[in-house]
């Protein structure tokens, strides 16, 4: 990690002797393994190691950036003088500066624990036979399924990264994650091949949920969608699974950035402290959670990262402005980044949340599709269950679920007890009433 | 649901100009010449095979790689941001049946190389081979123009390109609010050796140019965009093409303030020539990557010389149109890029291969052993995927149709390749009703099964067009260029995720 910052410092220090005024460098390093298991055998193993320096610049009130891997040092040095060079002929920009130093101060002074020493410690041989046996846990009990392939997947690996402005921020860090997965492909009698799937993915090797869940998982998914009709065109009560709300979150704040805001491209704009979705939903900011897959201690503009309420009670609490667009806007920075979610919990898991629903559907998966920011509308493909007499009933697929991001978020009736750990955005289940869903 | 926001390493590159770039000399003496300034030669090959067969594999391949790219964005009228990016590394690749070992190294050191092959050596268990001792170069066919190429030309010449698209935009219409423009040039250089000795030198450059506009009328506001991409050098950006993707942007965000989203249902759609290609890149195309099928993972796994759709439809994956996106002269395992025949008069003719597909079913390889780059282990793609022209006049197709809708512009797609689902986003079209287009409509998906939206392809037109966007398609974590092309197509019916009043 020394290197790393001692790296960063020197690019940063030749981008000045270049002739930028400013500058940021930034150096990574990563390294991992992955491997794909199908049918009995290894399919692949995959060894990836990683290096980079980055460098922005800004030289005579004009910005430029450049990335670059190839780190000899005969070229590294033509590398950044090429960069200077060209950021020279651009046109200024007045908004370009390096922050203001005073927002780097207060950094949380926590260990956040996203280095597990484990992953120096994981064998070819345990990683080899995690795919054997996911595989056989998914087969087993499969019964008269009928199974056309079983694929598994083993992964892990740490990153380095160092970051220096020359304004005096510094900071270095590292992290470890850890995953697996299965994938079970089964044969309908129309001849479609659906395949469910289930992961998880940690930054510590112990918290891996247990691999018989993730491949009964697998099964179960698959199994589920056999002998998939089509859903009667319509308005129903949907519920989310857990695993696709993700979609409908990241389009609820996408066009809460800074350039969204800026370009005139945001629904949300002049909303902020409005009430903007339903009451039911609360969610926070935790950049400090320990062990956390979206932790960090400061953020890309190197400000200290703190908690913060994104949505409180359906009332939105911030912009996500980095600090060009804030100047720009004129407006104080409010940090771009988002880190772990936490969500203000129902008190029923998905088994509740559907036998409430009572009739309507259950979404599992969410295919293709996409919003407009700055109306708000949406429209995606999914597939799922039916909801029948508060239990679930036939697999229906073709579906897509059309409206506006406020609308749906305006309708969010119920959220889970279930936020799913193997994810930075936590979302538990949620139902959603009166969506237009279109079949035949 | 972020990590480290860092610099978009995505769009730029930058130094190392290339030494006599804009020739295309395919012979090997110029790979390893271009590749020996960052420590490359024959001993190396030699080194990195003796390892990389140690243990029995069937064969082995390395993939040298340097790439040079650039960024330069306008926005609020000042071309005032640039990125660059430089890429290099090799991968080694190791196959023994069809299990393959990867690895890779940023450092073209003799050490670090031969590293990277033992390492992805390790999936073969059995006896060494011998190495290739002499290395021979095949010729390649020459499918990009590079009459200017990008090595040549500085930033100062690019510049104005942008500021004359956003001058033309605001000259359109002044109710435009906001304008950005994207100019991005790539030139990427490849060294395919193979353990049989046989070497492919490449270069492939590429040009893109974007544009997003945001207008405003009566209080409500409104986004689009438009983009073009080639596989050429700086000639690629002509006042042609730069007037083009302005009107199209200009138009298509001003088309939404009339535009109002479908309805919601089954009915017929009738798809536009050109970028309507999304259909069958979704619907079919992924479906037909040989590796889904090898494992019995696709929805068209069994249908080989089966009729899939109507006797007036064939449909083929084209890595050689000229200077299109999609074009590659060879791939990125060696061979050279064809013409394939994927679904001829309605029946499916053949997948497409990399060499492990091509192998298992013992048939050549199509050329569509693509990959992201050095770091990614290759995988069957497509290439330029197009339906060829039938006989019908469009204005007769749309006349055809009681009540659907016209597809006209689309934004993305998706598909699950084994169920057959899949999705396209169509930004604008019309509603048609008594065989004319008439309310104009947006923002609106649409979901289908591959095999059966094949097989309710029930009207061809004699207007075939390529499309010429930027289209970039992902699967298993890798991007790579691709084209489409399409003549207007009737699909009898299909699920249009719109809203019906209540």
């Amino acid at each position: 990690m020394d290197e790393l910052l001692r790296a960063a410092h020197e690019a940063a220090k030749q981008a000045q002797a270049c002739g930028a005024d400013e500058a940021k460098a930034a150096v990574v390093r990563s390294r991992g393994v992955d491997l794909e298991w199908r049918d009995g055998k290894l399919e692949k193993v995959q060894e990836r190691t990683r290096r980079a320096l980055s460098i922005e610049l800004y030289v005579d009130g004009r910005y430029g950036a450049s990335s670059t891997n190839d780190l000899r040092p005969e070229a590294v040095g033509p590398f950044i003088a090429d960069a200077v060079a060209m950021t020279r002929l651009l046109e200024p920009d007045p908004h370009r500066a390096l922050p203001d130093p005073a927002r780097y101060g207060g950094r949380a002074d926590v260990d956040l624990d996203l280095f597990d020493p484990a992953v120096n410690e994981v064998s070819s041989e345990e990683r080899l036979a995690l795919c054997r046996d996911l595989e056989v846990m998914a087969r087993d009990g499969a019964g008269d399924l009928p199974v056309v392939s079983v694929a598994t997947g083993v992964g892990d690996g740490f990153s380095q990264s160092a970051r220096v402005h020359t304004n005096g921020f510094e900071g270095a860090r590292e992290g470890s994650s850890f995953s697996f997965s299965a994938m079970v492909t089964v044969k309908d009698v129309d001849g479609r091949r659906p395949m469910g799937w289930d992961f998880t993915y940690r930054r510590h090797r112990a918290d891996l949920a247990p691999a018989e869940r993730i491949a009964r998982v697998a099964r179960e998914k698959a199994a589920a969608q056999l002998g998939a009709g089509k859903l009667a065109t319509g308005k129903y009560t949907i519920a989310v699974d857990s695993r696709a709300v993700p979609r409908l979150i990241s389009a609820f704040l996408a066009p809460l950035s800074g350039p969204s805001l800026q370009q005139r491209r945001s629904l949300w704009e002049g909303r902020l402290g409005e009430k903007v979705a339903s009451e039911l939903l609360t969610i926070y900011d935790d950049p400090l959670l320990p062990r956390g897959l979206g932790s960090a201690l400061w953020d890309g503009d190197g400000f200290a990262t703190r908690r913060r309420p994104l949505v409180e009670q359906g009332v939105l609490c911030t912009y996500l402005i980095d600090d060009y667009y804030a100047r720009k806007m004129g407006v104080e920075p409010t940090g771009a980044d988002t880190h772990n979610f936490e969500w203000t919990l129902g008190t029923d898991d998905l088994e509740g949340l559907v036998r409430d629903v009572g009739c309507g559907v259950l979404i599992e998966r969410f295919l293709g599709g996409n919003t407009n920011q700055t109306t708000g509308e949406l429209s995606f493909g999914c597939a799922g269950r039916v909801i029948r007499d508060g239990k679930l009933a036939e697999p229906v697929a073709e579906v897509n679920l059309s409206g506006n991001l406020a609308t749906l978020w305006g309708r969010l009736v119920a959220v889970g007890n279930d936020p799913n750990p193997d994810s930075s955005a936590a979302c538990p289940s949620c139902v959603f009433e009166g969506m237009q869903l279109s079949g035949i | 649901m972020s990590d480290d926001k860092s610099l978009d390493a995505t769009m730029s590159g930058f130094a190392a100009r290339a030494e006599g770039e804009g020739a295309l000399d395919t012979s090997g003496a110029a790979g390893l010449a271009y590749f020996g300034r960052f420590g490359v030669d024959e001993a190396m090959l030699r080194a990195a095979f003796d390892r990389a067969l140690a243990h029995g594999a069937d064969w082995a391949e390395l993939y040298f790689e340097h790439n040079v790219s650039h960024h330069l964005g306008l926005e609020d009228g000042a071309v005032n941001r640039a990125y660059a990016s430089v890429t290099l590394g090799v991968g080694v690749r190791v196959v023994k049946g069809d299990q393959q070992g990867y690895a890779y190294t940023e450092e073209l050191t003799r050490d670090a190389v031969t590293q990277a092959a033992a390492t992805a050596a390790l999936v073969a268990n059995g006896p060494s081979r011998d190495a290739p001792q002499a290395f021979a170069v095949q010729t390649l066919p020459s499918r990009y123009r590079m009459r200017l190429p990008f090595g040549d030309v500085g930033v100062a010449e690019k510049m104005p390109i942008l500021s004359r698209i956003n001058e033309l935009a605001f000259a359109a219409t002044p109710e435009l609010v906001k304008v950005q423009v994207g100019f991005a040039d790539s030139s990427g250089v490849v060294l395919v050796v193979e353990s049989t000795g046989r070497m492919s030198f490449d270069r492939q450059p590429m040009a893109r140019l974007s544009v997003s506009c945001t207008a405003e009328r009566g209080g409500r506001r409104e986004s689009a965009g438009a983009n073009l991409a080639g596989r050429e050098g700086f000639e690629f950006f002509s006042d042609a093409r730069v007037g083009k993707v302005t009107d199209e942007a200009v138009q298509r965000t001003m088309f939404l303030f009339d535009a109002t989203v479908a309805p919601a249902g089954t009915m017929p759609v009738v798809l536009a020539a050109g970028s309507a290609g999304i259909l069958l890149h979704e619907a079919i195309g992924h479906g037909m990557e040989a590796d889904f099928n090898r494992k019995g993972t696709s929805v068209y796994s069994d249908k080989l010389n089966q009729r899939i759709a109507p006797d007036d439809i064939t449909i083929v994956d084209d890595g050689t149109i000229e200077a299109q996106r999609g074009a590659i002269n060879v791939d990125d395992e060696g061979v050279v890029a064809q013409r394939t025949v994927l679904v001829e008069n309605g029946i499916l003719r053949t997948y497409m291969h990399d060499r492990i597909s091509a192998l298992h079913y013992g048939v050549e390889p199509t050329g569509n052993g693509r990959r992201e780059s050095f770091r990614h282990a290759p995988l069957p793609r497509m290439r330029s995927t197009y339906m060829e022209a039938g006989s019908r006049d469009p204005e007769e197709i749309v006349r055809s149709v009681k009540r659907g809708i016209y597809a006209e512009s689309f934004t993305n797609g998706q598909v699950m390749i084994g169920a057959g689902d899949f999705t396209f986003y169509i930004k604008t079209g019309y509603l048609i009703e008594d065989g004319k287009k008439t309310r104009p409509i947006k923002d609106t998906n649409i979901i289908g099964n591959g095999p059966d939206v094949l097989t309710k392809t029930d009207m061809v037109g004699n207007d075939f067009a390529f499309d010429d966007g930027g289209w970039t398609c992902g699967k298993d974590g890798q991007s790579v260029p691709v084209s489409l092309g399409m003549p207007t197509v009737r699909v009898s019916e299909i699920t249009v995720g719109g809203v019906n009043e209540s």
